[in-house]
């Protein structure tokens, strides 16, 4: 426990060193490991476009009120898959011209990702069904 | 051509945003280049401009946050029970506000997006009059070639750099409207419409704020009306001091953002009193093919509609067969301060000047907006204020009101106006009751007769 601890202290929030640029937030729940922000455009091409697995990438904003729904639900549902689709997160006020590469209009907007391709993608906000059904054709399909 | 673009505008403002995307209709290749220098506090901001960013919209959504503070203020006199005192809390403003600019920010990307527009986030200078280059902020240099250019970069607040800790301890509205945290006691100095905008939302959302100014506020706007907005406005609101400061010589308190541009290589005239950038009524500069739309340019209204306006009737000539000039007469506008000033046309001071005080009537009034009764507000500042030529069909040169939303008040009289209305048809419009506008329709008492023009009852 207290091994596992001091793990999480020493590659949480690192403001300096090698690792500062990927920031990444580490945590224990499965919920954490599958979801991630997106850091740049090159993050994107080895962690999105790149990936082994297929990836959901959510588009969205501070000032998007249905991202801040979504968002959170469909981590969730992500988290549920245990590992088999990964979750990325890219702010597009962070990232615009990634955005705008991926003709991301408005927000929120998800677009499923395989091999590079983008193979589904819907704007706005989705019920549970609605994205479970989502999800469950990204790993089928 | 051998120039990799039909269009490049340098500035992503208002009046360049609309001159590339009506230019981007007509098929042609259209590139804008936009880039914040940070403010020498650090402050930086998105696409849009100053209107979108550090103007017009968050000045106008923080002086709705100051108004809403005045209405829960009057709400118990209506029959609402709110406990008195009420707080604010800037940051929860500050982030509202922020995060629809920045909505803004992200709506005009899509935008050039769609309509094909290319976007480079780079600082451009010219080299020669059909190529500008710049670096992003990485670093790279771009170099873009154009047929036709358009400056469009607007202008910056100017800091009084022979004050001492100006530069160090001093903000400006570039700031303002992007702080996280409360800015507390504020001097508000150099008076412009937007010094007095910022300093009325300040003081209406609970901050102590002064306004220090050299000797009359508003310069080029009706003098009587503008006594109205500062004088009262300072004693009643702003803790009943009113301190004069023989400040500065100079009046100008916002430069165009030229000094980068390397315009003087490639010969584009300037005032050499202001920096601006000298155009003729087609919009044109001094050297072919290059244009100026805007805040950058000598002689116009410091306005978004106006550059909007302009803009787009520019990209009409060059690319759409129009020879439509852009008509600077008659725009209205509006200074949001806490008791609004709007106006079309001249101000008496300018219409004296043009016609001679023989030949202008001035027909005037104090009004009291019904919603100031129950709510025992002070209305001795509701003043509205008619020009009209005295001969003849009398026809009306200027539209002067301070009250309540005053902006809505006089949009729909700016048309009238632009078609020539005379002082018998608008005493033959029927006014709407009971509004504030009415009152406009009414107007009967002149200046010259010396009578009383307080508005009666109905």
């Amino acid at each position: 426990m207290a091994q596992r601890l001091a793990l999480q202290r020493l590659l949480s929030f690192p403001t300096r060193g090698p690792l500062a640029s990927h920031g990444r937030a580490f945590g224990t729940s499965a919920g954490r490991r599958s979801t991630f922000n997106v850091q740049d455009g090159s993050d994107f091409q080895d962690r999105v476009v790149n990936s082994p697995k297929p990836v959901v990438v959510d588009f969205h904003a501070q000032w998007c009120g249905p991202c801040k729904i979504l968002g959170p639900r469909l981590e969730k549902l992500v988290a549920k898959l245990e590992g088999k689709v990964l979750m990325a997160k890219v702010d597009i006020d962070d990232h615009t011209d990634l955005a705008i590469e991926y003709e991301v209009s408005a927000v929120p907007t998800v677009l499923a990702m395989k091999n590079g391709d983008i193979v589904d993608k819907f704007v706005g906000i989705k019920d549970e069904d609605q994205l479970e059904a989502f999800l469950k054709k990204l790993i089928g399909a | 051509g051998k120039n990799e673009y039909d269009l490049l505008v340098i500035g992503g403002g208002s009046g360049g945003l609309a001159c590339a995307k009506e230019a981007a209709q007509f098929g042609r290749k259209v590139a804008v280049l936009d880039y914040v220098e940070p403010s020498p506090q650090g402050t930086t901001w998105g696409l849009g401009g100053t209107c979108v960013n550090v103007g017009c919209i968050p000045k106008k959504l923080m002086h709705q946050a100051a108004l809403l503070g005045g209405a829960l203020k009057d709400a118990h006199h209506y029959g609402w029970n709110i406990s008195q005192p009420v707080h604010h809390s800037w940051s929860v403003m500050a982030q509202g506000v922020q995060n629809y600019v920045k909505s803004l920010n992200w709506g005009h990307r899509v935008q050039l997006q769609e309509k094909k527009v290319k976007y480079f986030n780079i600082k451009g200078s010219f080299s020669d009059p059909h190529t500008v280059r710049g670096l992003t902020k990485a670093g790279k240099e771009t170099v873009v070639t154009a047929d036709n250019i358009v400056i469009a970069t607007g202008g910056r607040p100017k800091h009084p750099t022979h004050v001492a800790g100006a530069l160090e301890y001093g903000i400006t509205s570039d700031d303002l409207f992007w702080l996280k945290e409360s800015p507390g006691k504020t001097l508000a100095s150099f008076i412009l419409d937007v010094s007095l905008e910022c300093a009325g939302f300040l003081t209406g959302i609970g901050l102590d704020t002064t306004v220090m100014m050299r000797s009359m506020p508003l310069r080029g706007f009706d003098q009587a009306s503008t006594e109205y907005l500062t004088s009262p406005y300072l004693a009643n609101k702003l803790k009943d001091r009113f301190d004069y400061f023989y400040l500065l010589k100079k009046k100008c308190c916002r430069a165009p953002d030229t000094k980068t541009l390397n315009l003087e290589t490639i010969g584009v005239k300037t005032n050499s009193e202001t920096g601006k950038i000298i155009v003729d009524a087609s919009e044109a500069t001094s050297v072919p093919h290059i244009y100026a739309v805007g805040d950058v340019t000598e002689g116009r209204p410091e306005l978004t509609p106006t550059a909007i306006a302009a803009g787009k009737l520019l990209a009409q000539r060059l690319f759409g067969q129009s020879s439509e000039l852009m008509d600077y007469d008659n725009v209205p506008t509006t200074v949001f301060t806490p008791l609004e000033y709007g106006c079309v046309g001249l101000s008496e001071e300018a219409a004296v000047q043009r016609h001679g005080s023989d030949n202008i009537e001035v027909y005037h009034a104090y009004y009291r907006p019904l919603e100031f009764t129950v709510a025992e507000r002070d209305a001795t500042q509701c003043y509205m204020k008619m020009v009209c030529l005295r001969e003849r069909e009398q026809r009306i040169l200027g539209l002067h009101f301070i009250g309540p939303n005053a902006g809505e008040v006089i949009q729909g009289f700016a048309l009238g106006i632009k078609c020539g209305a005379t002082y018998p048809q608008m005493m033959k419009t029927v006014g709407i009751h009971p509004t504030c506008a009415e009152e406009v329709t009414k107007l009967h008492i002149t200046k010259r007769s010396g009578l009383d023009a307080t508005v009666t009852g109905c």
